[in-house]
Order: C-alpha cells, then structure tokens, then sequence
C-alpha cells in the first residue's frame, strides 16, 4: 500500500464509524422513540434550572501549567525528526539536543521556582 | 479483509474490557453483561438536554470512537496485520489520541449543563499533565528503533524489549495512558459520586452507547500501543504472532483496569503537581538515558 491508499483507508475507517453510528441510532429509533415531556430535558444540576447558560467564565487554575506546556509542546515537534536521525548522526545529535534541554528544562525550574506550578 | 479482521477483534478486546469492567464494579463475572447493557442503552429514550450545542453534543460520542480506531490503525497485531503502517506511525498514534481531548471538552461544552462542563475543563488540566508522558517516551522509542514505522519499533525490539531497556519510559507511558482513557484513579471528567458522571452526565441511551463504546476501544487501543511500544509487541516462542499481540492486550489492559480500581481518585491539582514536578524531569532523564545506551549498546 503507498501512502495515499494508506489515507484512503484511514478515511475510509471514519466513514465506517460514521455509518456504524448511523445503523445504531436508527436500531434506537426502531425500539422506541422519545416522548417530548416537560422538565425531563432540564440538566442534572441539582434539581435547579440554571438561569443563564452555563457557558460562562470557569477560572482555569492551571493556567501556570499551561503557559509552560505550550513550550513544552513546540519542543516536541522537533524532537521527533531528530529522534530518527539520531544514531547515525551520534554524539553530535546527544550535544545539540542537550543544550536545548538543558535550557528548556531550566525554564521548567525558573517557573517552578516563580510559583508557576501551583493552582494558581 | 485484513482491515475487517483488524477491527473486529479491536471490538471483541473492548467487549472483554467492558466484561472485566463490569466485573469489577459489580463482583459478579458474567460473559454477557455488557451486551445486555448496551441492548438496554439502546431501549432507552435519548434525551437531548434543553439547550444543547446540538453540533458537539452529537459530534462527541463518535469523535471519541473515531479517535480511538484511528489511533489503533498504524498499530501492528503481527509482521502483516496492520491497517496502515504509515511511515509516521508514532506521530499518528499521539495525533489521533489528542482528539480525546476534543472529544471531551465538546461532550462537556455542548450539553450547556455545569458538572458536565466542569468535567470539560478538568480534563483539559488532565492533558496538559499527561501528554508530555506520552510524548516523551515515544520519542525515546523512536530513538532506539530509528523510525518512526510501528513495524520497525516492534522488530527494533528484538534482542531486548523496551520494558527492559528503557524502564523508566514504560512506567510513564503506562500510568499517562490510564490517564488518557480516565480510568480510575485519573477519571476526573467523569468522576462518578463527586461531578454526578461529569462529561457523561447529560448523555443517555444510544449516544450513552456510542460514548461507552469509545472509551473501551480507547483502553484497548492504549492497551495496544503499550504492548507495540515497551512489550515487544507480536514477539514470543512458540504461539503465532497475532496470538502474543492479542495475550499482551488483553494483560495490559486488565492491568490498567485493575491498578486503579483499588486507588482513591487524584485531585487534578496534585495530578498536575506529580507530573510536571516528578513526570517530565523523569521524562528527560529517560531521553537522555537511552540517548546515551543507544550509542554504546544498541
């Protein structure tokens, strides 16, 4: 298979589950169907209607965390290239990857030592 | 052909997952349990929440299911069985599982419910914890095989496998994936008793069906690419290679069922705290380990 008939097949593999879902949903349908009654589509908050939706502000605590994991993360997409290459290029490939995070892992401390790993 | 088998014996491991999952939670072993839940889901009324994001709400059940397969695709069962060995294999498998997170926060976002939102967002801090494990690790793999090919990762193991090699990597990588499929005790988007089944909450019959679905082909899939990535993969005496590939599964997957069951649930704020303050310098130390094994005894 070359690459392209590989995707073919990937996509293919979601348009299966799609259609998979698709006959359970209608095998759902052919049991039952739901009856439309008042307050039974009301969401589990405790036996309250919310007044307004509940897409409002939500503190996210980790937001130190998050900061940092976005550096995190960029370095990750030059890691696996390198990480191919690595044995035939050696030594020199340890060094270089080294340095990088060497310094990336002293940023992880300086945020560590400035309270960034905390809920915040 | 082989795509069908493939499939069908992903969803057969999900049924045993969902048997031992039932087995667990109730003390009784019983081989049918889960198909009479789900002919009960399917009976039920689905009832979609008064004033839903209709586009995620429907979309998440089955972004979860497809995540899940696509991420199960490019991994091997034996030499022939796979269904895509793409050339990026191990990218692929971090790409698909990244969906999860999608897939949750939409659960969470579309039913305009609170606990399912707060779910949402949880599981958003959950990720920022785990993914650097998961990454980390499998760059680390990539390292000693020199590929990124799931095939080539397997046979890479054959003097040794990586469970040995590079212990640390598959300690990690084991208790990121629990935590990738929220199994206890990392099932904070759920958290049944504290969020009232959080992301899960508003969802009922079929869709409840599909979303359950999801998560054990989830676990078996995690189950799977353990088994590519540290076990050595199809390798063993004696057996067939799809033989090995199917008992290792099916033992890491109870393993990871079975190491939580007894533990209470983490605080997502101490999850954080051990991962990034203990998971990525162990992470880093594991890179830079095998980096320098890879190079005196490949």
């Amino acid at each position: 298979m070359n690459a392209l008939q590989q995707y073919g097949l990937l996509l293919a593999l979601i348009c299966g589950v799609i259609g998979l879902v698709l006959i359970l949903f209608a095998l759902a349908r052919a049991i039952g169907r739901t009856q439309q009654e008042p307050g039974k589509n009301v969401p589990a908050t405790a036996g309250m209607l919310s007044r307004d939706p509940v897409w409002v502000r939500y503190h996210a605590r980790y937001y130190g965390y998050a900061l940092l994991f976005l550096a995190f993360d960029m370095e990750m997409a030059f890691m696996y290239p390198w990480a191919v290459v690595y044995k035939q290029t050696g030594l020199v490939a340890l060094l270089d990857m080294g340095v990088f995070l060497a310094i990336l892992f002293l940023g992880l401390l300086y945020g560590w030592s400035q309270g960034a790993f905390r809920r915040q | 052909m082989n795509t069908l088998v493939i499939v069908l014996s992903l969803l057969a491991g999900a049924y045993l997952v969902a048997v031992l999952e039932a087995w667990l939670a109730t003390g009784r072993f019983r081989l049918a349990a889960p198909a009479w839940a789900a002919v009960a889901l399917l009976g039920r009324e689905s009832i979609v929440p008064r004033t839903p994001d209709r586009i995620f709400f429907e979309t998440a059940p089955v972004l979860l299911l497809i995540a899940a397969l696509l991420a199960a695709a490019v991994l091997p069962l034996s030499p022939s069985m796979v269904m895509a060995n793409l050339a990026t294999g191990a990218l692929f498998v971090n790409a698909a599982l990244a969906y999860v997170l999608v897939a949750l926060l939409m659960a969470g976002w579309g039913s305009d419910s609170a606990y399912a939102l707060v779910g949402g967002w949880r599981f958003l801090g959950q990720v920022i914890a785990y993914s650097m494990l998961i990454v980390m690790p499998i760059t680390a793999v990539a390292m000693r095989a020199e590929s990124l090919l799931t095939t080539d990762i397997v046979s890479s193991q054959e003097a040794v496998w990586n469970i040995l090699y590079q212990p640390i990597g598959f300690v990690l990588f084991f208790v990121a994936s629990m935590a990738v499929a929220f199994l206890p005790p990392f099932d904070l988007p759920i958290a049944v008793g504290d969020l009232a089944g959080g992301v899960e909450a508003e969802y009922t019959g079929v869709r409840l069906a599909v979303f359950r679905l999801g998560r054990m082909v989830l676990v078996i899939t995690l189950a799977a690419a353990t088994t590519v990535f540290y076990l050595g993969g199809w390798m063993g005496p004696v057996l067939p290679p799809w033989a090995w590939s199917a008992i290792k599964i099916l033992a890491v997957s109870a393993a990871m069922l079975l190491g939580g069951y007894t533990l209470p649930r983490i605080r997502e704020a101490h999850l954080l705290a051990w991962c990034w303050k203990l998971g990525i310098p162990l992470a880093l130390i594991n890179l830079f380990i095998v980096g320098v094994m890879v190079l005196i005894w490949p």
